[in-house]
Formats: structure tokens, C-alpha cells, sequence
């Protein structure tokens, strides 16, 4: 990690303030219509995938219709969902796009999420032991955590979590890793599991069995082409998420860096500890602005369209300190994720440490 | 179609299972209300007909209202709701028109005065066009005309006599018995509201006596009086109506109850925030927790949670900020608050308060 002494960890945090607060000032029309913008558009997809399914039974319409409803989960779960529950939009005061009562069209309950995500994740980035996001419990992706036999494979691992990874985030909360250990009892857990339980079966409700029955003669072509647009949205969140922390240059940190921090020792660990990745507008808002992670994880609460806007600035304050800003373009930042899960998979002794740590 | 969709049970249901949502028809609001604003399901929607002026600073909106829209009584209110710079603004305002002519041509009328340095009122004076689409809660409120047909004296002031113009035309077409007095004060001639419907009501209908006060136009301000009371033919008997500024309030029912009038005989209304009610600072402030949002935060004397909540960076539901919309009304876990305009301090336990108007008296721990 960088070190900046205190004077400059207040310094590093008044110019992120003053970005900040340039924003927050700013903030009225332009944002509302863009978020009403995405919404109607979702509405739009999603009401197209769902018309075109059941006769998606003509090939070139079902790759039409499991687009169209791929395409309405990725823009609902990451530009919409994720972004009002981080509680971007709640200064609008428009009770469908509040953070405390938005649910969205994923396994994983909001609730559920607001507390592992927007709590957990949001505040302990990258500190191995705190951050359950970090490899989910299941993939070994730094040296602070002792290499074991199991972790050799990791990369299959990887590639079941991220086909499966709506249900992997919803039973994050689980913290099935704990339980394995006899850390924690699954008694405990039944509040959340009840909870759990309920939010998920509504997905699958609807996916597997509400809309195929409406459309009984060709229910197994609507069960395969929601399937396929769950698939679709999984695979490309998964890959989101993976490039925003888990590429090579992506800091980690132990607990006891982060504890007792200041505010500015908060930013440092968040420009460091996330990275971005280069594209063009639609590939951004296809994100939900994770593209943007940088910016993201040090203004969580700012309307993810302004961070593009907002980053040049973001970089200017990253060079003036001398921290290193992560990014580049997609296929590379991605590279450098595989890469991450393979050198890991390995013990030690048989990798050298990355270049940059 | 979906507009005619009742919230039933059933929809309900299907709400939540389809659409993660209780209100399935509100799921299309973003998709259809581009074509129409009128189907739009989250809120009543109304259609500004036409804007007349009736004073310098006053105008009268004509809406129309979606017809599922539950109705009202003469003298409630109802929340206006609408974006300004993206922000939903929600602001309280009488009914100036008659029920009658709801459900005659499903029209209502709300006479509104600029307020000086005000959000919302100078929006909708300088903004809103006839054409455009405002949103409405249902009607509320409890200033309402007596079912016994006992003699009536309102006493109004300003821009107070708004929902009083409703109760008068009802009463009217009603029959009302009478009798039925009107002491209404203004500042100059050039400030009454409703000026020919008043007069209007006047000569048609004997059991009414109109008495328009002007205040600023002698060589003194001309404040209500005894004389003005000692006029009123049996006073004791009357139910009496109090609407407007704070001051005209006050000193009404403070000679009223010198008179001998009970309480249960006063009805007042707000229209502008109603006084607080006098607490000890001492005994107020204390530790908040904002259980969802995980924080915790201290408080001093007598800010309000919903100003301790804002205070903190978080950004709870909310419309007038003075106790009458309801819109920041959110569930209290545990602690106890002091109610500002009552003063009246709730118990210990989970329950429902109003940001706006609750002040902690020690810890407490809101779902916010
Ligand atoms: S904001 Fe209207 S009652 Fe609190």
C-alpha cells in the first residue's frame, strides 16, 4: 500500500471531498432523467424478451427474446438496482427509487445485500478477513491467505461461481465458509436463511414456472431462453465484479491496516484497492458504471452516471499523490483476472510475487 | 386494462412474485405514463385545466383528477406532489371547490398563495401550465361541517379561507339551516380570495352573513375584536371554524374561550406550520440509530429526527416537513420521542412516528 503520512492522507481526503461536493451541489434534472431514462428502458427489454419468448420456438426470435431479457437483468441488477440501493438516487425522494425499499430482480434479497455489499464490502474493500467479497470464500487470491491443496483448481471453481453467481451472492450472507469451520452455527442463520428462501423461490417462480405456464405448449422453450438470459446476466456481473478488485494490480490489506483509520486512510485503501476498466458509453452503463469501480468505491453514494465525468479529476488527485490509478482496457483488465486465479492456485514457492504489490 | 386493475389481494401477490413490487401496475408507470402521464398508477394523477388569478399573489388551479381518485369532503386537504429539478416535492393544500362539483363534472379546484421564498407555491405559480399533470394523495383532514346543523361562525384569515369556500358552496347547495357567519380578515380590499363567490353566495343564500375585515387600510392595524364578536347573535351556541396565520389563530380562541366556548366547539386548521408546542431542551436530544442505515449518531436540544437523520447524510422520505403530510412517517423500534406540536411523548416501544415533528428524549432507534 502507499504510504502517505497523516498530512497528506487530509490532504488526499480535502481534494476527494471537494470533488464530492461539487457534485452534490450539481445534482438535480439531468441526473433524475437518466436514471428514469434506464428504468424505462428495462421496462422496455424486459416486457420485449418476455412478449418474444414463447415463440422463440423460430430460432433467430429466441436469441432475440433471450437477449432482450438478458440484457433488461444486466441493466435492472447493475445501472438500476445496484446504484439505488447504494442509495445514489434517494435525494430524489421518489419512493420507487429508494434505497431502503428497492427490491431487486435477483436471487439475492436487497435486504441481504444492503448488509453484506453496501455495509460489509463497502467498508472493509480488500481487507482480507473482513471483506467477504474478497474471492467470495472460495477462491484463494493473494498471498495473505495460506495456499491449500483444494485451491489448485480454482479456476473450475471460478467458472461455476460465476454461471451460478446470482445464487452464490445470495447465500453470501450464509457465510458457509464459517460453518464448514465451526465458526458459526446454521442455527444462527435461520432468520436469513427464511428470508433467503422466500426472495429466491420468487425468482425462480417466475422464471421456471409462472411464465412457462402461461405458455404451455411451449414451456420448454421459454424455460430455456430464461435460463439462458439468467445465464447471460450472471456471467457478465460475475466479470464486472471480478475486474473491479480482483485484478492484478487490485491492493490488499490486513486488519490491522485498516483499523482506526482516518477518512483519508479510507480513500487511499479505496483508490487502491479497485480498478477500472475502459470502454465505450454502453459498455459503462452495462456495468451499472463499475467500469468506474475506482470512483465508485470512493463515492458509493454519487449517481454512477457522473463518475465518467468525474474521473479525470479523480486521476489528477491520484497523480498529485503519487497512487497508482488501475485501469485499462477490458480484455486486459480481464487477462490479468485469470491470471490472478491461476498464480493463486499455486503454493507460493512456485510463483514469484506479482511486480507491483 | 391495467389502469382499471384494483390493488386486490391478488395482484398483490402477483406483484411480488413477477415483479419484486406490491403494486404490479406501477412496474409499467415508467413505459406507459411516457405516452400518457394520466395512466400513471403510483400516485392520482390530475390534469391542470385552467389557472386563474385571484389576487396579486393568489391563484386557483383547476384539476382533474383520475377518476379512481376516492373523493373528499368539504374543508380536507390533500398533498400536491411534483418534481422540482428532480426533487419530489410534497406540499399540503385545501380544496377551495364544492364536492358537489366532483362529482358533477370531476373537477376540484386549490386556491394557493406565494409565500414568500416558498419552493413549492412560487413553482407552481411561475411553472406549472395548464396541460400538465400534478399528483394527488387522497383527501384528509377533520375540519368538517357539522352533522347536527348547529349555527356555524368561521373566522378566516388570508389565504385561510380556502377550505372554507368549500364548506360555504356545500352548505349552500346543502341547505344548510344556519345561521352561518363568515368573519374574514384581509389586508387590504385587493387581497380577498374568492371575492365573487363570496359575494355570489351572499345574495343567494340568506342564512349566510359576510363580514370582510380589512386590516392594513386605517391609520391602525385593525385586528379582530370583541366588537367583532359581541356581533354574532348567540356566539355560545355556534360550532366555530378557525383557518389562517397563527396569530389571527391564537387570539380567537383565546377570546372564544373567555367567552365560554369548549374546546370540543373550536375546530382549527392548519395551513401554514401550526405553533410548536413548548418543550424543556434539557430533557430532549440523546443518541439516534439509524438500524438500516447502521449508523449512530448525537443530538442536542430540540432538533428533530428528521433534521438529525439529514444532519447524518441520509436522505429519508419526507414531503411538508411540518407534521401534516405523513410522508416521513417510518417505524420507531425503541426510545422515546416528544411529539413538537403536541408535546406529547410517546411510549417506549416500536412504533410509527413522523420525523418531521418527533424529537428523541434520550436514545432511540429508528428503521431508517
Ligand atoms: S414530512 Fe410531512 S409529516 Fe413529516
Amino acid at each position: 500500500m502507499n504510504t502517505l503520512n497523516d498530512q497528506q492522507l487530509d490532504e488526499l481526503q480535502k481534494d476527494l471531498d471537494a470533488i464530492r461536493d461539487e457534485v452534490v451541489a450539481d445534482l438535480g434534472e439531468r441526473d433524475a432523467n437518466h436514471i428514469r431514462g434506464m428504468v424505462r428502458l428495462h421496462r422496455k427489454l424486459e416486457v420485449a424478451g418476455r412478449v418474444m419468448m414463447p415463440f422463440g420456438f423460430i430460432p433467430p426470435v429466441f436469441l432475440a427474446a433471450t437477449a432482450s431479457l438478458g440484457l433488461a437483468k444486466i441493466l435492472e441488477n447493475m445501472e438500476i438496482g445496484h446504484n439505488v440501493m447504494h442509495g445514489q438516487y434517494d435525494w430524489m425522494n421518489d419512493p420507487s427509487l429508494n434505497s431502503q425499499t428497492y427490491e431487486w430482480d435477483t436471487a439475492c434479497s436487497s435486504e441481504s445485500w444492503r448488509r453484506t455489499h453496501n455495509f460489509e464490502h463497502h467498508t472493509y474493500t480488500n481487507v482480507i478477513g473482513k471483506d467477504r467479497d474478497y474471492g467470495y470464500a472460495v477462491l484463494r487470491l493473494s498471498d495473505d491467505e495460506a495456499w491449500r491443496p483444494r485451491h489448485t483448481f480454482q479456476i473450475l471453481n471460478y467458472a461455476v461461481l460465476s454461471i451460478l453467481f446470482q445464487w452464490g451472492v445470495a447465500l453470501h450472507e450464509l457465510e458457509a465458509e464459517k460453518l464448514s469451520y465451526g465458526k458459526s452455527h446454521l442455527k444462527e442463520k435461520r432468520p436469513f436463511l427464511r428470508v433467503a428462501a422466500k426472495k429466491a423461490g420468487r425468482q425462480a417462480f417466475k422464471d421456471y414456472v409462472f411464465f412457462p405456464a402461461l405458455t404451455l405448449p411451449v414451456a420448454p422453450i421459454v424455460v430455456a431462453g430464461n435460463a439462458g438470459a439468467n445465464l447471460i446476466r450472471n456471467l457478465w456481473s460475475s466479470t464486472v465484479i471480478f475486474c473491479g478488485h480482483f485484478t492484478q494490480d487490485a491492493e490488499t490489506f490486513t486488519e490491522e491496516q485498516a483499523e482506526g483509520e482516518s477518512k483519508g486512510h479510507w480513500y487511499l485503501r479505496q483508490l487502491t484497492g479497485s480498478s477500472n476498466f475502459t470502454g465505450g458509453k454502453w459498455l459503462h452503463i452495462m456495468s451499472g458504471h463499475l467500469s468506474f469501480q475506482i470512483e465508485h468505491h470512493v463515492f458509493p453514494d454519487l449517481p454512477a452516471h457522473r463518475y465518467p465525468e468525474i474521473s479525470e479529476k479523480v486521476q489528477a488527485v491520484c497523480r498529485k499523490h503519487g497512487i497508482h490509478y488501475n485501469t485499462g482496457s477490458f480484455g486486459k483488465q480481464y487477462s490479468t483476472v485469470l491470471k490472478r486465479i491461476l498464480r493463486y492456485s499455486l503454493p507460493e514457492r512456485f510463483t514469484q510475487r506479482p511486480a507491483v504489490a | 386494462m391495467l389502469a382499471k386493475l384494483t390493488p386486490s389481494k391478488a395482484a398483490h401477490w402477483l406483484g411480488r412474485q413477477l415483479l419484486n413490487r406490491d403494486d404490479p401496475a406501477a412496474f409499467f408507470d415508467p413505459l406507459t405514463t411516457a405516452i400518457n402521464p394520466m395512466w400513471v398508477q403510483q400516485y392520482t394523477p390530475a390534469r391542470v385545466e385552467r389557472i386563474t388569478a385571484e389576487t396579486a399573489d393568489t391563484k386557483t388551479f383547476e384539476l382533474k383528477p383520475a377518476h379512481r381518485w376516492g373523493g373528499f369532503k368539504a374543508g380536507q386537504h390533500v398533498n400536491v406532489r411534483i418534481d422540482i429539478d428532480g426533487v419530489r416535492r410534497t406540499r399540503t393544500f385545501s380544496l377551495s371547490s364544492p364536492p358537489a362539483r366532483w362529482h358533477r363534472e370531476g373537477r376540484v379546484t386549490l386556491t394557493i398563495k406565494r409565500l414568500p421564498g416558498g419552493r413549492v407555491t412560487n413553482w407552481l405559480h411561475d411553472e406549472l401550465k395548464t396541460g400538465d399533470v400534478i399528483g394527488l394523495t387522497e383527501a384528509f383532514g377533520d375540519f368538517s361541517i357539522p352533522e347536527d346543523k348547529k349555527p356555524v361562525l368561521f373566522i378566516a384569515g388570508g389565504s385561510g379561507i380556502t377550505p372554507i369556500l368549500s364548506q360555504l358552496e356545500t352548505m349552500a347547495l346543502e341547505n344548510y339551516p344556519g345561521p352561518i357567519t363568515l368573519l374574514y380578515y384581509v389586508r387590504t380590499q385587493n387581497n380577498v380570495i374568492g371575492k365573487e363567490k363570496l359575494d355570489a353566495l351572499h345574495s343567494r343564500y340568506p342564512a349566510f352573513s359576510l363580514n370582510i375585515i380589512t386590516t392594513d387600510e386605517g391609520s391602525a392595524p385593525r385586528y379582530l375584536n370583541d366588537q367583532d364578536l359581541d356581533s354574532i347573535s348567540d356566539l355560545t351556541a355556534r360550532e366555530i371554524f378557525l383557518c389562517g396565520p397563527k396569530g389571527l389563530m391564537d387570539l380567537a380562541s383565546d377570546k372564544l374561550r373567555q367567552r365560554g366556548l369548549n374546546d370540543e366547539q373550536l375546530h382549527s386548521t392548519f395551513f401554514a406550520p401550526p405553533a410548536p408546542a413548548q418543550l424543556s431542551s434539557s430533557a430532549t436530544g440523546g443518541e439516534v440509530t439509524f438500524s438500516t442505515s447502521h449508523l449512530t449518531v448525537d443530538s442536542k436540544g430540540d432538533a428533530n429526527l428528521l433534521e438529525i437523520a439529514e444532519a447524518a447524510g441520509l436522505t429519508p422520505q419526507h414531503g411538508c416537513r411540518m407534521g401534516i403530510c405523513h410522508q416521513c412517517t417510518c417505524t420507531k423500534t425503541s426510545g422515546t420521542v416528544v411529539n413538537r406540536l403536541t408535546g406529547q411523548v410517546s411510549g417506549a416501544g416500536s412504533e410509527s412516528v413522523q420525523l418531521c415533528i418527533s424529537i428523541p428524549q434520550g436514545p432511540v432507534a429508528l428503521e431508517v
